[in-house]
């Protein structure tokens, strides 16, 4: 019994963890937009070239009353919140439609790009860095350590315009823009699924380059780390197999730092996606952020940020989920049986920093 | 051991060669011979109608394909367009507008004298994205009557001598569609895209950014000379260029090089139209109302050379007459404020700042900005006066415009080459002048006259001779200074459509309608 206790103790005080973090997030949602300087309906300049439509001071008045944003500020945030409760995101100003269709029509094509991107990188960091660390300090290592570094220390912007000029515009191996052959009447699902990896190659391709490296890196330290430890000794000395040693061993305890990483950077992830998206002209939620603040677009900039950090926390919560999972540590003390599934280090040496 | 590091790289390499493959496997696309399909850079500027589409970027040129004003523009100035005849009584506060009799909506229903009613009544009572302040006011706009099915009649309160350029941005809407709508902002539906205009919709992609149309066979004006325009997404327009993913595209100046020798391509220079200004706080800082101090600045700041080293040679110099030396009405014999550094510290002295400790600063927004900000800075610093520039961002820098909140502001917008009334709107009302649009603390008698008279005079030639002389005064008292006007080069595919124009009064081919039409 005292393990369930315990258990749901812990929860419950994960669960107003979580609800407090995201008051706390809606909070600067509605605030941080308008403290900004700017306003929606004021244009005075725009981007060299750019047509624009002024509005004389008429117009912006109408405007406002019609968003109503004349009213006192704690009555606009009290509609928000309401509104916000029964899952109404608001109307955007610019864009002129359900703030939720907007950012459910883009965030496929993100969560598409970061999701894939993330995966590769994952797989290419992990071989590469395990194979690094065990091949520590011979030529291979030190060849795939050169070449990624190279790579991650590149900006992301740069490798895809390096790809798109190299093997779109060059080789036209590649589409040099969109998520889609634009007015294309496909003949089958699977020639729609080809278009669209097609045209997702570059993007992801320029994510995961800019990704691997710094998976990579974390792979090879800690696997470099582990691989030195008391209890691979003890493993050997048992008479285990090379590969579960390896694989069950070395590479799970080397993994942990790794799904804190992950979790954490995947903000981190988007900002790369942003760029991504900008230079290959990619319909995802990463250009509609950027254009969302430049016209001071409320509804909409709340709504992209509240997804965002719903995203992240629930990114986060996984990683704690995770963690329970790999590393028994981290469950509730009375939870942890004899003899559980991991050889755990000795001397309660902790795993790897 | 080695086998299952083999694995690992293996799988590794199967990814990206599958990346590869997929790459490799691209379907060339085969077009009709007959048809001309006119590719064009898309993005995302909102669902093609008066309400929906976007406040900024070419939203409304998405518009003007499908919707019909009552006059259009042309090279040369204002030309019928719904309206194919006109008849100005009571000195200009009266216009009977004789109608285009063949017009109809693209489902077939007639276009008649109610629809054009039925328009200036809705966008009264819902005002458009480009809504014109004069029909949105009772007290201005008395009445706009059907006197036959094609004769309409508009009864104002005064004379408004723009209201050709005024009547040039309402779309007429369909009574037989919109009389039903009231939520014309969410209103994208098939209905919500049927005009009299020479394309029809035939598809739209808020996400993708794309945009297709069709000719309209029916349409009553000058036939279309493309059969389908694509709005298509772009990542960099001289590849897209170059690979014939597009058709037409600006393209930088460092670049044209790749375009001059092919036959294929047509360069064309763009008007100056877009134009940075530099104005000074006369309501804060009094100094500024010391007529030398405001040509000193002029004398000192070098023009050519900002076009020289910001916008690489793409743009005109600024004329101090204030308008841009592409405006049909531009004088050209006006003082030319040539950079002359020992001119403007002999107005310094003469002012009686000589040797003053005069020190401003100057807000700009980002980028390019910045750096006319830093040569800004190195031209004054030669006679003495000292600036510190502030960069924002573009929206920050406009509400600190809208509450006066600045010394000296750099600012960049487009809308130079229309009628020179808005000379008056920024250059009169003394202290009254509102702060986003005029120059509070600046007052010039014979500036207020002469745009009094041109706020009534609707003679164009008289018009002319006013818009003359106000350049004259203008260039004399410099109010502000316009640095330079960006122009740009546009290169087109000519053997696959060969009828770009620009109008009188914008710097793009693309959002001309006429473009797209037979002349």
């Amino acid at each position: 019994m005292g393990v369930s206790i315990a258990s749901i103790k812990q929860s419950i005080f994960r669960v107003l963890e979580y609800a407090l973090a995201f008051l706390v997030i809606i909070s600067l949602n509605f605030a941080l937009p308008r403290m900004m300087p700017g306003d929606p309906f004021l244009h005075l300049s725009g981007e060299v070239d750019e047509v624009l439509t002024f509005y004389s001071q008429k117009q912006v008045q109408y405007f406002r009353e019609y968003y109503g944003l004349d009213r006192p500020i704690h009555e606009q945030f009290l509609t928000y919140l309401k509104e916000l409760a029964v899952g109404d995101l608001g109307f955007s100003y610019y864009y002129k439609e359900k703030v939720s269709t907007i950012i459910l029509d883009r965030l496929p094509w993100t969560v598409f790009l970061v999701v894939s991107a993330m995966a590769l990188s994952l797989i290419l960091g992990i071989a590469l860095g395990s194979y690094s660390a065990w091949r520590r300090n011979q030529w291979q290592d030190q060849v795939l350590y050169t070449v990624l570094i190279v790579f991650s220390e590149i900006p992301a912007f740069l490798v895809g315009l390096a790809l798109l000029i190299g093997l779109a515009a060059g080789l036209g191996w590649f589409p040099l823009a969109g998520a889609a052959t634009p007015f294309a009447g496909y003949s089958s699902v699977w020639e729609k699924i080809v278009d669209i990896l097609h045209h997702a190659a570059l993007p992801i391709l320029t994510l995961t380059l800019a990704r691997t490296g710094g998976i990579y890196l974390l792979v090879r330290n800690s696997l470099g780390t582990v691989l030195t430890k008391d209890y691979m000794v003890t493993a050997r000395a048992k008479g285990l197999k090379e590969f579960r040693i390896r694989y069950l061993h070395a590479l799970r305890n080397a993994l942990m730092p790794l799904f804190t990483r992950v979790a954490i950077q995947l903000g981190a992830l988007l900002g790369g996606a942003i760029l991504a998206e900008n230079v290959f002209s990619y319909p995802g939620l990463g250009l509609l952020m950027r254009s969302a603040v430049v016209v001071r677009d409320y509804p909409l900039i709340q709504g992209i940020f509240l997804v965002l950090a719903v995203g992240v926390m629930a990114a986060n919560m996984l990683a704690d989920l995770a963690y329970k999972y790999i590393d028994p540590r981290t469950r509730p003390a009375a939870g942890l049986k004899p003899g559980a599934a991991l050889p755990l280090p000795a001397g309660g040496e902790k795993g790897d920093a | 051991m080695f086998k299952n590091n083999t694995v690992l790289i293996s799988i590794a390499l199967l990814i990206l060669m599958f990346m590869f493959a997929v790459g490799g496997c691209d379907t060339e696309k085969v077009e009709h011979a007959e048809t001309v399909v006119l590719r064009l850079e898309g993005g995302d500027w909102g669902f093609p109608q008066p309400y929906t589409r976007y406040s900024r970027g070419p939203g409304n040129a998405k518009v003007n394909y499908i919707f019909d004003k009552l006059i259009e523009k042309d090279e040369n100035g204002f030309i019928p367009w719904l309206a194919q005849d006109w008849e100005i009584l009571d000195g200009g506060k009266k216009y009977v507008f004789q109608l285009v009799e063949n017009a109809q909506w693209h489902d077939g229903e007639p276009f008649t004298a109610e629809d054009v009613v039925f328009t200036f009544e809705y966008i009264k009572k819902y005002p458009p994205v480009d809504a014109v302040d004069i029909f949105m006011d009772d007290s201005f706009l008395l009445e706009v009557k059907a006197l036959s099915d094609y004769q309409v009649e508009f009864t104002f309160a005064g004379v408004d001598p723009n209201l050709f350029e005024n009547l040039s941005s309402v779309y007429i809407l369909p009574e037989h569609i919109w009389s039903k709508v009231d939520k014309p902002d969410e209103f994208i539906s098939e209905e919500a895209v049927i005009g009299t205009g020479p394309f029809m919709l035939t598809d739209y992609n808020k996400e993708h950014g794309t945009y297709r149309y069709e000719a309209f066979r029916d349409f009553w004006g000058p036939e279309p000379a493309v059969d389908v325009l694509e709005f298509v997404p772009v990542s960099d327009p001289v590849l897209a260029l170059e690979k014939g993913d597009i058709h037409c595209a600006g393209i930088p100046v460092d670049v044209l090089s790749r375009f001059e020798n092919d036959p294929k391509y047509t360069i064309v220079q763009r008007p100056g139209f877009w134009g940075y200004r530099l104005r000074f706080n006369m309501e804060k800082l009094p100094v500024f109302k010391i007529k030398e101090l405001r040509q000193a600045f002029a004398y000192a700041i070098d023009r050519q050379d900002l076009v020289e080293k910001t916008a690489r040679g793409a743009a005109v110099a600024g004329s101090l007459g204030v308008l841009p030396p592409d405006h049909r009405w531009f004088n050209p014999d006006l003082p030319k404020y040539e950079q002359d550094l020992e001119k403007a510290k002999a107005l310094l002295k003469q002012a009686g700042l000589e040797g003053e400790k005069l020190r401003f600063e100057l807000l700009v927004g980002e980028d390019t900005e910045v750096r006319i900000g830093e040569l800004i800075r190195e031209y004054l610093s030669d006679i003495g006066i000292e600036i510190q520039v502030v960069s924002t961002d573009m929206k920050s820098r406009d509400s600190r415009i809208a509450e006066g909140n600045y010394q000296l502001v750099l600012v960049g917008h487009g809308g130079w080459a229309r009628d020179p009334s808005y000379l008056g709107e920024r250059f009169t009302g003394g202290d009254r002048g509102d702060w986003s649009s005029g120059t509070p603390g600046y007052y010039n008698a014979r500036v207020e006259e002469l745009a009094k008279q041109l706020k009534t005079e609707i003679d164009e030639e008289v018009r002319k001779e006013i818009t003359m002389e106000l350049q004259q005064v203008l260039a004399e008292d410099v109010p502000e200074i316009c640095l330079y006007l960006t122009t740009g080069h546009d290169v087109y595919r000519n053997d696959i459509h060969d009828g770009w124009r620009h109008v009188f009064d914008h710097h793009m081919m693309e959002h001309n309608i006429l473009s797209f039409v037979k002349r």
